[in-house]
């Protein structure tokens, strides 16, 4: 099932950037019969006549009828099942039959209405003074058409957005800057836990990146005795096991490979990393004994955003892994500077392997926030579209989606001058690092993971040594390997 | 003049040549003692030209090949076996035990023929030696698969831990704000484990269940009970539900996480924060998954409660206990990779 939303987007996203404001703003409606202008006249305010009857129009016309995915339990429900809660719920409005077709146009035509107004709020949003009326307008309006416990995926996404854009409007006053940056609604730990989890049965998002560095890692250290893993983001340690298993089940006794994991925390996350980080290291120990792999845990405080190589404890013989695993979920802005710096000091180490994997959100510099709010929009309508429906979905996409949402419109807001490097796989090629061709296992592991779940995900070779999870036409996630340009191989 | 059987012969008419590497009519032919036609890159275009022309080598035959390339010299025989090789090449899967007497001497002929050059690299090897790398790949297809799977359910365990762990963190928290019985009993996870579709394997409702300690009893007793639930759903669903598993459909892999059929419950109801009540109940519910390997094991020695073995129910019962990989269901370690297959046991 294919919300017509994001192809909305990916059909927005073709138009040359510069007719956006043009094409939102213009008076000019040739045909302005049907839905007329959706911005109520405020006193002294402008009032804009927006004209549907774009381009767009015809364009989503053509494309296909379903209406957008719904966040449903079961449909069909066995009697006994009268407890409160499971079939009252507001996502249960499963219309799925009758006025199919009335429905999706209508569905369509509302998508397209938000779609136009969030750009239009983000357009106005980093204008000048003037437009801040204008940012309160269309947010107040897109507040009372969207909301998170929406049917369609369109509305629910919208809301999101909406209230991502309306923090960044309030904080507008205040000067913007780096540093932990937290989203109000910061859920409970447990919640936040529970949701990753289930979020990856939804969707292979998160362990695309995770199995596949794990692999790229078990060849590249095959036959090595001790493995060194310079982890620069451990979260709660969950990529972790994967290999310690295959690490077991390949070398037993006295041809065991010993595992030395270090992970970092940065100061500008501050306390709460620490004691994630330490609590990982808790877990993965415990694990590791029960599994009888031969394992030890460092934890390396990254007190500025500066990483410096000499406080890491190195053995002689080790083979030093760089892991950098960017895509998960992120609630506050991390500058790229402290990922800049730990990429470069960690060359010194000479790594067997970095791995690098990261969202295929473009901050391509010199874009602008317009252009960049738009490819946002694209990535999480491709991530909504693409997630498994299911009765947990609603739980998910408030505990991860809000967040997640936010953290980046931060992000793209604040570093529209400052990120001036179009990717991380670019700048590693440029700054001492060789590719690391991808295997056939690791081809042949992504694919069979990606047949777990929904039709439509797709696994791309991204030159020799990467590989990128796609979902239909877009790119949402991929995984690059290197090494330092002096490592033998 | 020519022998089908003796390959030896087929390059009599050239033996006059011998010598020459290179004859009149452009040919490239060997200097060996028993000269061979060399099919050169330039020779093999031309031919892979013809045989498209022709509408493929499935279409094409010698003769016409022979007439479309127009090449003096060039035989019926060579064209003969290079198309045959060339068909061959096309299907690596192709059995070679099938063929005919006729053929296999053919065969033994392309032996014979194994060192000729080409442009197509497939051209260029011996048909056992691509046999052999594809089975190789069909192999390693396999060895991935298995270890997929491992590495899942491993990751699963972990995120298990992880989460029991920080339940309890919060459990010792709460403990004090939690009166005695203060949770609701409505959970009745018999409707969860139906409202989640082909997970058949459900918890006991809370209230019913000693947390830290269950026995046997009860939960054979909910075992009959779930069993009449599942049955119950399947019948209504069967359609839509061998299709998840037989079909394209797939139930959502379980990365170890069977705590989302708790999450069923308050998630959809009125999208409140969760409170201090139904954290508990999923603290609760965390602990039951701890104890769900007894469980397991217990519905995994009577897989017929749900009617005979035939039956899916009895089988989904089977498949889905979670101390099996949560992939089990959907491998097939003989049908390759996975792809929405038709048998989906071990």
């Amino acid at each position: 099932m294919h919300c017509p939303f994001y192809f909305i987007i990916s059909m927005t996203m073709n138009h040359p950037y510069d007719d956006f404001p043009n094409l939102l703003f213009s008076n000019n409606t040739a045909t302005a019969t049907s839905t007329s202008s959706c911005v109520e006249q405020h006193d002294g305010i402008i009032s804009l006549d927006m004209d549907w009857d774009c381009d767009f129009h015809d364009l989503i016309e053509s494309m296909m009828s379903d209406k957008g995915a719904t966040t449903e339990s079961s449909p069909v429900l066995p009697c006994y099942h009268g407890q409160e809660g499971i079939s009252n719920s507001s996502s249960t409005g499963l219309s799925m039959a009758d006025e199919l077709d009335h429905d999706v146009e209508a569905d369509e035509s509302k998508g397209l209405r938000l779609v136009h107004l969030l750009v239009a709020a983000a357009d106005a949003s980093i204008g000048a003074d003037k437009t801040r009326e204008l940012t309160r307008v269309l947010l107040a309006k897109l507040k009372d058409m969207t909301s998170t416990n929406d049917r369609t995926n369109m509305e629910r996404l919208a809301a999101h957005f909406t209230n991502g854009l309306s923090k960044l409007h309030k904080e507008a006053n205040v000067q913007r800057q780096y540093g932990p940056h937290q989203h109000p609604d910061v859920h409970d730990r447990v919640d936040v836990m529970l949701a990753f989890q289930m979020l990856q049965n939804m969707s292979p998002y998160i362990n695309f990146g995770y199995l596949t560095a794990t692999q790229a890692i078990l060849e590249a250290v095959q036959y090595e005795r001790r493995i060194h893993i310079v982890d620069y983001d451990i979260t709660d340690g969950v990529q972790w096991p994967s290999l310690m298993q295959a690490l077991v089940s390949r070398n037993t006794g006295p041809s065991a490979q010993h595992l030395r994991i270090t992970a970092l925390s940065r100061a500008t996350n501050g306390k709460k990393s620490v004691a994630a980080v330490q609590e990982a290291g808790r877990r993965l120990t415990a694990f590791a004994e029960s599994i009888g792999q031969p394992f030890s845990y460092h934890h390396c405080r990254m007190e500025s955003d500066t990483f410096n190589p000499s406080s890491l404890k190195l053995v002689r013989g080790e083979a030093v892994v760089i892991n950098c695993v960017l895509h998960l979920p992120r609630f506050s802005h991390q500058p790229p500077n402290s990922i800049i710096s730990f990429l470069s000091e960690a060359k010194t180490l000479n790594p067997k392997l970095v791995t690098l994997v990261h969202e295929e959100v473009g901050l391509v510099g010199n874009q602008g926030f317009l252009y960049r709010f738009m490819d946002l929009l694209h990535q999480f309508s491709a991530i909504f579209d693409s997630l498994e429906a299911g009765p947990a979905r609603g739980f998910v996409e408030r505990v991860i989606f809000g967040p997640w949402v936010s953290g980046w419109l931060t992000r793209i807001a604040i570093t529209a001058e400052v990120e001036s490097f179009a990717s991380w796989p670019l700048w590693l090629a440029t700054n001492g690092f060789k590719p690391v061709e991808v295997s056939f296992a690791n081809r042949c592991q992504a694919k069979l993971l990606l047949s777990l779940f929904n039709d439509g995900y797709g696994v791309e070779e991204l030159g020799q040594n990467g590989l990128v999870l796609g979902w239909k036409s877009r790119r949402l996630v991929s995984a690059s390997f290197w090494a330092s340009c002096e490592s033998s191989e | 003049m020519f022998h089908a059987k003796k390959p030896s012969s087929m390059n009599g008419s050239y033996e006059n040549r011998a010598m020459c590497v290179q004859g009149d009519s452009g040919l490239v032919l060997t200097t060996d003692p028993k000269p061979r036609l060399r099919w050169t890159v330039e020779l093999h275009e031309r031919f892979v030209d013809a045989v498209a022309q022709l509408g493929g080598p499935d279409k094409a035959t010698p003769k016409t090949i022979m007439r479309v390339m127009g090449v003096k010299g060039l035989t019926l025989y060579h064209l003969k076996s290079h198309l045959q090789k060339f068909r061959l090449g096309k299907q690596p899967h192709k059995e070679y035990g099938d063929h005919s007497t006729k053929e296999s001497s053919r065969a033994s002929a392309m032996d014979i023929q194994r060192n000729v050059a080409s442009s197509s690299g497939m051209m260029s090897r011996n048909m056992n030696e691509m046999q052999m790398e594809v089975q190789r790949r069909l192999h390693e297809q396999l060895e991935v698969q298995r270890h997929l799977q491992l590495r899942i359910e491993a990751q699963g365990k972990y995120m298990q831990s992880i989460l029991e762990r920080a339940c309890q963190t919060l459990a010792g928290e709460n403990m004090a704000a939690a009166s005695g019985g203060g949770f609701k009993g409505n959970l009745g996870s018999s409707s969860l484990s139906a409202a989640m579709g082909p997970h058949p394997l459900s918890f006991p409702p809370f209230q019913d269940l000693n947390i830290y300690g269950n026995t046997t009893d009860q939960v054979l007793d909910h075992h009959n009970f779930h069993n009449q639930n599942i049955e119950n759903h399947y019948t209504a669903n069967n359609a839509a539900d061998t299709n998840i598993y037989l079909g394209k459909k797939r139930p959502n892999p379980s990365f170890g996480n069977d705590i989302r059929k708790e999450l069923l419950m308050w998630s959809n109801q009125d999208h409140e924060p969760i409170d201090d009540e139904h954290r508990i109940q999923i603290q609760m519910a965390t602990h039951v998954s701890t104890d769900l390997d007894s469980l397991s094991e217990i519905y995994d020695r009577k897989p017929g409660l749900s009617g005979d073995e035939g039956n899916d129910c009895g089988k989904l019962l089977e498949r889905s206990s979670p101390r099996r990989s949560p992939l089990s269901p959907m491998m097939n370690p003989n049908a390759g990779l996975v792809q929405g297959r038709n048998s989906p046991f071990e």
